[in-house]
Order: C-alpha cells, then structure tokens, then sequence
C-alpha cells in the first residue's frame, strides 16, 4: 500500500498520516532527506532499528527499495554507513533465503569512485556471500561479479577483485570454477594499474583458498594462475609487480602442502631474480618477507643456501628502507640455515655492518630483533663476536636503537648466562640508567623486575640494588613513580624479609639532608606506602607506620594529605588479622586520622575523612 | 637570551589594540557588555565551598579532559561559574607558599601539559603556578583552559592560575581560542564563558613574599607590589596602564624603559628590575611571555627569569621546556623537557613511509 510513498520523495508525509506505526520510516525518510549531512549520517546509523520496528515483510517490500534508490543519490559519507549497514541486514529481511534482495544496492555502492565506499560495500558483500545457498551463488552472487569484472570504469572492476574470494572455494565444478579464473586473468591483464593492483593483492588469499582445498583444484586451474603469477611477475608497473613477492609465497604453501616439488627450482629461479629485481620497491618487498618466503624452501638446504648470497646482498643495499626491511628477518633467516659456523661466518659480518649503518632506522630496526641472533650461535662465539656488537649497539647515539636492545635482552641471557651478562652488559645498563632522556631512563626500570628473577637476590643486591634506590631520587616525577612501583616488584620477587633488611632499612636511613625538599619527603612515603600490601603485617607495623606517623605533622599539607592516604592503605592491610591489629587500628590511626580531618588545609581534611570513611566500611 | 621576538611581534601589529575604535564592528558589540555569557550573573557573596557531589563532578571532568576529550557546553558553562566563585576571591597579587613549581606558557599544547605533569608530578601532589597563556597558537586551547580550569576549582589552594595577555577577548580572536571554539561548539559560546572568565584571573602572584610571578612584566607606573593591590583587575585587559604593562612588559640589555615592539607594554632593563627587587623586598621576578631556546632564561644579573612551558613551541620552533621547582627552603631547581610523543604514534621505530599506497 505504501510502496508509492517509499518510492516518491513527496509521499513521505502522507505515509506519516497512514498510521502511527509508519511513524518510524517515515522518521529516517526526513532524516535521509534533511539539509544537513551530519543528520543524513545518523539516520543512516540508525538503520538497523528501523529495520527491527518495521519487520522484516516491510523491511524487504519498502525498505530495501527505498535504500537501493538512496544509494544512487547522496554524499560518499551517507554511502559508506548504508555500505556497512547492508552487510548486516541479512537478519531483518527475513533471512538468509531474501539475501540477494540486498545485492542491487550493494552493487551500486561497489561501482561508486571512493575507495572508502567501495572497500565497505565489498566487504558487507562478501558478509552476505556467506549466508547464500549454492544456488543463489550461481544465479545471482557470480553473475553480479562478472556484471562488476567487465564494467566499463576501473572503480567497479577493482571492486569485483575482492569478491573472488567468496565464490572460488564454493564452486565445486570444474567448469565453472575455470571460467572464474578466466576472467580473473583478464582483470590481472587489465589496461588500468589500479585494478591490476587490485587483483594482485586479493590473488594470494584466492590461491591460499585453494591450499586450504588442496584436492579441488586442476592442472588447468594452475596453468591459469601461473599465468597470472607470470603476468604480475613482468608487469611494467612496480605498484603492481612487488605484489608478486606474496603470490609467489602463496604458491610455494600450495605445493608444499602437496608434497609437489618439481617445480620448486623455477619457483626458487623467480624468487632469486625478485630478490635482485632493479625496482627497489620490490627488492623491499622481497626483503620484507624473506623469512616467510625462504621457509617455503626449508625441506632442501641446498635451495637455502641458495638463497643466502642474494640475502647477504640486501643486506647491503642501496636503500636504507630495503636494509631496514632485511635487518629484521636476519634471526628467521639465519634459524633456517642452522648451522652455526655458517652463521658466524656470513651473517654476522652482516650483521656487524648493519649495526653501524648510516641510516638510524635502519639500526633501529636491526636491534628490535638481533638478540634472537644468540641462541642460534655457540655459546663462545656468541660472547665471543655477538655480544661486542650488542655492547657497541648500547652506546647507539640514537634511543630507539638503546631501547630496542634492551627491550630483548632476556634472550641473551639465557644463552651467554648470568655471569658473562653482568660483566659485560651490566656496566652499559648501568649507563643507560643515567641517560639524560628519562624515556630511556624508564625502559631500564621496566626491564629490572625481570632481570632481577633471572640475576637471583645475591647477585641482585651487589650489582643493582643501589641503582633500583637511587631512580627515587631522580629529578622527573616518572622516574621517581617508576622507581617506587619497582620496589614493590621486587618485593614481590624477592618477598618480605628481604624487603625489610634491603629496601625499608635503606629507605628510613635516607640521607636528611635530601629529606629537607618535600619532593623526596613524599617519594619516600609513596615508596613505604607502595610496599604495604606486600610485605608481612610486623613489617607495616614495626617499620612503615611509624614512618608515616612521624609525618603526620609535616609542614607541607601535600605530604599531610598524602599520610592520610597512607592510613587508609596501613588499614586496610591490619584488616587482615583484625584481632591482631583492631585496637591499634582505633587507638591510634584512627584519632591520627580524625585529627587530619581538623586540618587547617581544605585537601588535607578532604583526604583524611576520605580514608576515615574507607577504615570504617574495611572495619565493618 | 635568545628571545623569538617575532612571534609576539605579530601580536602587536595584527591585534586591535584600541578597543574604542572597534565598537562599531559587529564581533565586538557583544563585549561591550563583560558577562554576556552569563557565567557571572549569580556570583556568590562567598568563596565556592565544594559539596561532594561538586567533586565528584570536578574529578569526573578531570578524569575526562585528561583524555584529552572536550566537556558538553553546559558543563563549561557550570565549570566557568565554578570558576567565577573561586577566582573573584583571589588577590591581584595573590599569595602562593613554598613549595610549588613555576610554569610559563602552555599555548593550547595539552599533550605536553599531560608532559608537563609526568615532569613535575601529578596535581595536587605537587602545587602549581601557571602564569598565563594557556590559549592559541596550539591545537588543543580548549581541553587545556578547560583542564587547568577544572584543576583550580577542584583544588585551588594546590593550584593557581594567573591571566597572561593571550587570556583576552581580542587577542583570542586572532590566534586560534575563538575559531578553535567555533570548530569543536558550533558557536562562540563556550569562547564567551571562558573569555568572561579571564577577567576574574589574578593577575600576578607573590610566592612566599620573595619571588614576585606574573605573564609579562613590570610597568612604569608600578613602583610597589601594593600598588598592584589597588587596581582593578575585573575587566579585559586594556591596551594600555599597568595593568596591561605586567601582562605584556618584557625585561630588556637596554636600561632603563624603552618603547616595546610588541605595541603594548614596555621593555624594562637591569636598574628597573633591581629597584623593583629592593623596594619590594624580592628575591626574583618570574615571568614568562617569551619563547627561550632552553625553556628558562636568566636576565639582569638573575634578577628576572623567563620561564616558557610549551616544548617545539606552535609544533615547530625546536625549543625545550622548562618548568621552576620552588622547594619549602626556596632552593630552586629547573626542570626542562621535550615534546611529549604524540599519541598514536609508534614510541619505538619510525613510521615505514607509506610507499606503497
């Protein structure tokens, strides 16, 4: 009865008269058409509900139609909401038996010129390529896909490439199935780079569907792909021919899967001349999944050792970004070669040049992995000639390069042992622990609960446990809180005793002359207040409150107030063994609160009846 | 001192310095009227007292702007009469105790405020003086105001705010507040209120009766602290007088005072500062108001520090920051620092250019 009326840009009050339960379309028909883009938008948001309160009969006989003629005439941002909105539309129309019904809109969508449009418009069809029975692939779905794949505008033909994918696997003859890949090829060979591209990109997720199938596909299906492969291989464009690097690897996981390997050594041919190809884009490609592809060749050293020149050979590339690219996959690479001495004869004087490379980045890079470097070596000959390169890579002017070595440490570690590690990269840490950017500052302190579960206590207390105390006297404020949370790790570590003996008996000996500036003051009383919960109860008592109690009367109201924070903390933990600790808890901290809640400062008396409040409910 | 005169250079040529001759044009008809938005029609005869429903507000708000996210506009609105409640009771020289740390210019640039704060050390753990020019120039005046504004009713013995002489209606409109207001309000509104606001700043403070804090610096017309006592601060800063000296004057190698390129103010030299200093009984001037390499500069023989807290000044000039320890013995240490790292941005490696898109 309303079917004029969602058509007709005039019908939609008279659809408001019709009846209050058309109120709600007729609502978003205002809001589709008001002046504003911004409300265009919302309505849009909102599409899901209105398809809940009309029903799915009305959704399907008023709604879709009236979208479908919306996504032929508004701005990109109305588009891509209605894009992804379709995608999860199935649901409202009644099921999955109606989905094709949201197919026209969507193709519409698919064809427009912006890419954000298009790229939703693609994946809610490919969301909905789920739901479709065999049937409705092969009447509708494919059909809509060779209608987009010989579209005139290179907009819908790119957008017809990621749809391959929700058909490919499904169609189960072998006549069919080829035809698709016929037409694929066209779009690999198009005359536009945009959708070459594009076919490009989406070819390994289609070959990577065939390996997870491994029994679907023929010697003809492969014919056409090695085509392609070749077609992208040569392409004149490099946009289009680094794409290459990941077909090729897709294509290797496929005949590995098979146990195929009669046609590794033309594969491993392509994979060498792209390696050394004169485009640098796709040298960095080749570089950027070097591991990934060289492991493609593992089950025969000899391919690998192939392929090691042309990686020693990126490594010393032109282009820094290639040289950055590479510098991350020398442990994957190096772990596939697995022979220690050959890694120590060829990769480490890699290794070394990269470490002292002109580009930073490209340092960066190279120290964000490098430790992994160590357990593939002897023992001796990591101390012996990867260590000296970690040491110098410490000194690195550049933090980033600092940092990420530090950052991967632990690896060492376990390999060069605890000794050898403090007596060569102990001092550099401790170095570092005084750089002048306090970023670099706080990854040392990160890094030490760790270091110390791995150092022990003995070792710990002689090599770090005056540095961990010194970072609470630091100038910046996150060093000093980074410091206290340190402790408390430590603490967790190494438990309460320990604790008691090397950290509060430290801390309570401060040097008073640094306690006359309230910024040390409360540092302290943070770092007492911090390690509350983890140290035994006698600890808090014999040792921590008192502490705090002394500066119950301090002249600074920030440290005042921060006591009656602590207070509130010191209780909570006493309410742990209440019978121990109830009568010290009301005869002492107690009145010291409610005598802070008496306070002549506004902030002390605020926090100290905050933390009278927090005992009372611990108390009851 | 390297001082970037330049930039405030411009302030002088390009803002209309004679309020009289702009009545006629329709964006200053509203400010005839000081108070148009309202936020001080209902001023309280006493100082704002906080209920705990206000502080649970206050602290919900602080949670929200330290996200860098803006309040709705009437909750500025009931932040700025907050604000009105609190700041009408501050002195023109409003007294600060030791100790507290001494900042200068921020500039819109939140991410190094939130900086700024991992230096120096949470508000109110740590006692603050801001001295002005919390607005323009960077990306981010409003979030900023509005975090520092919240942290002076939610803690104002912690904290304190003076006006520095970009917290002006005309000034505003010509360095980013007033477009930056319309962009994230839809409307002026919110630049109302807080421009209202502004008149209610003190604007100088006197840190334990020995360092004497203010945006610019002293006037000629100022011989004694209590002479700043007498003035009216409650209006926008005029265009000339003293009131308008402490917030643009700048100290000078030349002695004596001197005709300031800004436009406004004066430049004042060592014999100026040091008579200032004894008559007042001072230890220092701190001030801020120009751009210095270092983050802090001394000058008259340290009887004037400049102190700048907004690092890669406009996101581009390079300087460092620095803000002014001032501990309960009145030893002073300066803390300098860079840029924060701007959120989503990778900490570790650089960003792989976008070649391939």
């Amino acid at each position: 009865m309303t079917e004029n009326h969602t058509q007709s840009k005039e019908g939609e009050h008279e659809v408001g008269k019709n009846g209050e339960d058309l109120y709600p379309l007729a609502l978003l028909m205002d809001e589709l058409k008001h002046d504003d883009i911004a409300n265009r938008v919302e309505a849009m948001k909102k599409l899901d509900t209105i398809a809940l309160a009309l029903g799915p009969q009305r959704t399907r006989d008023e709604l879709v139609p009236f979208l479908t003629e919306v996504a032929q005439d508004d701005e990109d941002e109305v588009f891509a909401v209605l894009a992804e909105q379709l995608g999860k539309f199935v649901p409202y129309i009644g099921g999955s038996k109606f989905a094709t019904l949201l197919l026209p809109a969507l193709e519409i969508l698919a064809s427009t010129e912006e890419t954000l449009v298009r790229d939703k418009a693609v994946e809610s069809l490919n969301n909905i390529a789920q739901e479709l029975s065999e049937d409705q692939l092969f009447h509708d779905f494919i059909p809509l896909i060779e209608h987009l794949a010989t579209a005139e505008w290179f907009s819908s033909k790119v957008s017809s490439c990621g749809l391959f994918k929700s058909v490919l696997a499904r169609v189960k003859d072998d006549k069919f199935r080829k035809e698709l890949l016929a037409l694929y090829l066209q779009l690999i060979q198009d005359d536009t780079p945009m959708v070459r591209r594009a076919a490009g990109k989406n070819l390994p997720t289609l070959i990577d569907l065939l390996t997870q199938n491994p029994d679907l596909s023929t010697a003809e299906d492969w014919d056409y792909i090695s085509n392609m492969f070749q077609k992208v291989i040569g392409d004149s464009q490099d946009s289009v021919k680094f794409l290459a690097v990941d077909i090729l690897i897709s294509i290797l996981k496929f005949f590995n899967k098979k146990k195929d390997i009669t046609h590794s050594k033309d594969l491993l041919h392509s994979a060498v001349q792209m390696i050394g190809d004169e485009a640098w884009r796709v040298r960095y490609m080749a570089a950027d999944r070097f591991d990934e592809l060289a492991s493609q060749f593992a089950f025969d050293s000899h391919y690998i050792e192939e392929l090691t020149s042309p990686f020693l050979a990126l490594c010393e590339d032109n282009e820094s970004d290639v040289r950055k690219a590479v510098a991350k996959q020398l442990p994957g690479f190096s772990k596939l070669l697995g022979n220690p001495e050959i890694i120590l004869k060829k990769i480490l004087p890699a290794v070394q040049n990269l470490s002292m490379d002109e580009s930073e980045a490209v340092r960066a890079s190279l120290a964000s992995e490098v430790t992994n470097l160590a357990p593939l070596l002897q023992k001796q000959d990591a101390i012996d000639h990867l260590i000296p390169i970690l040491l110098n890579m410490l000194k690195d002017e550049y933090p980033d390069v600092r940092l990420n070595i530090i950052a991967k440490l632990k690896v060492v570690n376990d390999v060069v042992g605890i000794t050898l590690l403090s007596e060569n990269l102990l001092p550099a840490i401790t170095e570092l622990a005084k750089d002048v950017n306090w970023r670099v500052r706080m990854a040392i302190i990160d890094y030490i609960p760790l270091l110390a579960e791995q150092l022990g206590v003995e070792f710990f207390d002689q090599q770090l446990g005056d540095l961990c105390l010194s970072w609470l006297w630091d100038t910046v404020y996150s060093i000093r809180n980074a410091a206290v949370v340190n402790l408390r790790k430590l603490t967790e570590i190494f438990g309460s005793d320990w604790s008691r003996d090397e950290i509060i008996a430290r801390l309570l000996k401060s040097d008073s002359q640094l306690l006359e500036n309230f910024v040390y003051r409360i540092t302290l009383l943070n770092a007492l207040t911090e390690l509350v919960p983890v140290v035994s109860l006698e600890v808090v008592n014999d040792k921590i409150l008192p502490f705090i109690n002394h500066l119950a009367e301090d002249a600074v109201p920030n440290i005042r107030f921060n006591v009656a924070k602590s207070y509130a903390v010191v209780i909570e933990s006493f309410c742990k063994d209440k019978p121990k600790y109830l009568e010290l808890i009301n005869t002492s901290i107690i009145p010291a609160l409610e005598k802070l809640c008496n306070d002549e400062d506004v902030d002390v008396r605020y926090f100290a009846s905050q933390s009278l409040e927090e005992a009372k409910a611990c108390l009851n | 001192m390297e001082i970037d005169s330049d930039v405030p250079m411009q302030d002088a040529s390009e803002e209309p310095l004679d309020p009289t001759l702009d009545e006629d044009s329709p964006e200053f008809q509203t400010q005839a009227n000081p108070g148009s938005s309202g936020i001080a029609d209902h001023k309280s005869s006493k100082p704002l007292e906080l209920t705990a429903s206000n502080i649970g507000q206050l602290d919900q708000w602080i949670e929200h702007l330290g996200k860098c996210q803006i309040l709705s506009e009437e909750d500025v609105s009931r932040l700025c009469k907050m604000a009105v409640d609190v700041l009408q009771f501050e002195e023109n020289v409003q007294p600060v105790h030791v100790p507290v740390t001494i900042c200068g210019d921020v500039h819109g640039q939140f991410h190094d405020l939130i900086e700024l704060f991992k230096i120096g050390g949470p508000c109110p753990d740590t006692n603050y003086l801001f001295m002005g020019d919390y607005v323009d120039r960077g990306y981010y005046s409003v979030e900023t105001v509005s975090y520092l504004v919240a942290m002076k009713v939610r803690y104002p013995k912690r904290i304190t705010i003076l006006r520095g002489n970009h917290e002006s209606r005309q000034i505003t409109q010509v360095y980013g507040f007033y477009d930056e207001c319309l962009r994230k309000y839809g409307s002026a509104n919110v630049w109302k209120m807080f421009t209202d606001l502004f008149d209610y700043f003190p604007i100088t403070a006197l840190v334990d009766n020995k360092v004497f804090c203010l945006h610019g610096g002293l006037s000629p017309m100022i011989e004694t602290i209590d002479q700043v006592r007498e003035l009216n601060r409650i209006q926008e800063v005029p265009h000339e007088g003293p009131m308008c000296d402490l917030l643009w004057s700048d100290p000078d190698d030349r002695g004596g005072w001197g005709i300031s390129p800004r436009g406004a103010g004066f430049t004042f030299g060592q014999d100026i500062s040091e008579q200032f200093n004894h008559t007042n009984d001072l230890s220092l001037i701190a001030r801020a108001h120009q751009l210095v390499m270092e983050g802090y500069a001394w000058s008259h023989q340290q009887s004037v520090v400049t102190i700048f807290s907004a690092p890669n000044y406009c996101y581009r000039c390079g300087n460092q920051a620095a803000i002014m320890e001032v501990d309960e013995n009145h030893n002073r240490q300066f803390l300098q620092y860079d840029p924060s790292m701007r959120p989503g941005e990778p900490t570790v490696s650089r960003k792989t250019p976008d070649y391939f898109l």
